[in-house]
């Protein structure tokens, strides 16, 4: 009986789990002070991914088809090779990213997406753009949008992207 | 565990090629002769598939997928070819479809910034310059962008013409096509390769 | 001899350049070289591509290669269990795992009636559960925020799209 009890409790605290992740966040994931809450949500993924016994990572991969649990695991191979400064600046992007609203959210993967499709030269002046933009007041940035030169400068798929990654993502550091 | 009875083709070959024999006691449970192929195949199919992918990750991951496939394959496994062909076989086939993935078109591009794989070389036994390891650094990155630049096909015969010494009668049952269209791949991607490197000389 | 580069036949020629032919036909193979400024020529700089090639040494093996293979072979054994058990004929289980697996299938399917609320099935660790669909959707996310950094001017981040 006494292990009955003790699997019900731990489905309550999987229940509790799942729940905090998908937005709520429970007594026991209060973010310590200090650390942002989507970025503690970030942390609570990932590093809660890799805490997960190998066996435990591999069932779960295995739910996927085998092309999929093998990107994940090369984009997470890849993002624990990152150092943590490289890994701190990436989750700090992700936290703007992540507290956008979900139309917003799904308008910058789009863009980002686009832009991942650019040629190389044209992505280093696409980001240029972006950053330059940052910097400007918004008066300034709107008047720089309805210049000729940028108009000239970027195809119209090259304007939406740094329009909207402009608007939306945090400059870079 | 004894070799099997002489019935068809393939135990012949098996016979003839200590792989196969392994692989065939594989079949029949045998844990440490999977070790054994482990070890002997492992490095030569991670880094022929590095080379082709040009990214260690990339490469490992791939290589775990051959080997598993191998493991999968074992109860149905005849040596009706050379293990290794085999082997290499379903190693090309995942490096090349990596490959064409679309998220890895632009394969060409991304080399332009140096890869971050690079080995740890001593250029000779006494300790290398900072000028040796910059001189065989922008060597290396030009041989990976001069192979990376073929086509799939002509990149994957030479890096096994190359690197595993494989003859073209191998390169062919591995691709999947004639000696002479192997003999004509290696034609073409040498003739490439001199034009793009044999201004480096002697290394 | 036929002259390679007019048969388009390289076998020669890169044979030649690596150091593969013996030395009856090195010989004859030079005395056409000396007579044909194209072959002397291509085989220079074959010799010459060959050599470039060998700078290219690569990475070592990680050291847990084997233990990441094996796990996941481990893993995928566990996992398909049933759909082996099911097979046919499969001569391998019914001879040694099938009475193993059974045993442990009947132990655990009497621990699970014993003991288990039927409503859940935790795949994993209780609060520690990342399901693998919210791994993928968070670095897909990251991957294409990484691309988008890598192509800032002057940043040296390798860039590579996965």
């Amino acid at each position: 009986m006494r292990s009955v009890l003790l699997q019900f409790g731990f489905a309550a605290v999987l229940a509790a789990g799942a729940c905090s992740l998908s937005g709520a966040q429970q007594p026991a994931e209060q973010p310590p002070a200090g650390q942002p809450a989507v970025e503690q949500r970030l942390n609570a993924v990932l590093d809660r991914w890799n805490k997960m016994s190998p066996e435990e990572r591999e069932r779960e991969l295995a739910k996927l088809p085998p092309e999929r649990a093998r990107r994940i695991r090369l984009l997470l191979h890849r993002y624990n090779l990152m150092n943590p400064q490289e890994q701190q600046a990436l989750r700090q992007r992700y936290r703007t990213f992540s507290e956008l609203p979900q139309a917003e959210k799904e308008t910058v993967r789009q863009r980002l997406r686009e832009f991942r499709q650019l040629p190389r030269e044209r992505q280093v002046t696409v980001h240029a753009e972006v950053d330059e933009l940052r910097r400007l007041p918004d008066a300034q940035r709107q008047a720089r949008y309805e210049s000729a030169e940028f108009r000239g400068r970027y195809s119209p798929q090259e304007r939406q992207i740094i329009k909207d990654l402009t608007e939306y993502l945090e400059p870079e550091k | 565990m004894g070799p099997r009875v002489n019935k068809d083709m393939g135990v012949v070959a098996a016979a003839l090629d200590y792989d196969a024999e392994l692989m065939l006691r594989v079949k029949d449970g045998d844990g440490a002769s999977f070790a054994l192929l482990l070890e002997k195949h492992r490095a030569p199919v991670i880094h022929f598939v590095y080379r082709l992918v040009q990214e260690q990750a990339v490469a490992e991951e791939l290589a775990q997928e051959v080997f598993l496939r191998v493991y999968r394959s074992r109860s149905s496994y005849e040596p009706t070819a050379k293990f290794t062909t085999w082997l290499f076989r379903i190693a090309t086939h995942l490096a090349l479809n990596w490959l064409r993935d679309e998220k890895h078109e632009r394969m060409q591009e991304r080399l332009d910034d140096g890869p971050p794989d690079f080995p740890a070389r001593e250029v000779s036994d006494r300790r290398p310059s900072v000028e040796d390891q910059l001189m065989y650094q922008a060597r290396l990155a030009e041989v990976r962008r001069a192979v990376a630049g073929l086509p799939e096909k002509q990149r994957a015969a030479v890096l096994m013409h190359k690197y595993e010494e494989m003859d073209y009668v191998q390169i062919a049952k591995v691709l999947g096509c004639s000696e002479s269209a192997v003999k004509s791949l290696l034609f073409r991607a040498y003739e490439t390769l001199r034009a793009r490197l044999a201004h480096m000389g002697r290394i | 001899m036929n002259c390679p580069m007019e048969s388009h036949d390289p076998e020669m020629l890169v044979a030649y350049a690596a150091g593969q032919l013996d030395q009856e036909a090195v010989a004859a193979f030079e005395e056409h070289l000396s007579g044909c400024p194209e072959c002397s020529a291509t085989a220079a700089d074959q010799m010459a591509v060959w050599q470039a090639l060998d700078v290219w040494e690569t990475p070592s093996v990680s050291p847990d290669f084997n233990r990441r293979l094996y796990h996941r072979i481990e893993t995928e054994m566990r996992l398909s269990w049933w759909e082996r058990l099911t097979r046919p004929f499969h001569p391998l289980v019914l001879r040694r795992i099938l009475p193993l697996t059974a045993t442990a299938a009947l132990l655990l399917m009497a621990g699970l009636i014993l003991e288990r609320p039927a409503a859940v099935a935790p795949a994993t660790k209780g609060a520690e559960a990342v399901r693998a669909e919210q791994v993928e959707r968070t670095l897909e996310d990251l991957e294409l925020l990484r691309q988008f950094s890598a192509a800032r001017p002057g940043n040296n981040e390798h860039r590579d799209a996965m």
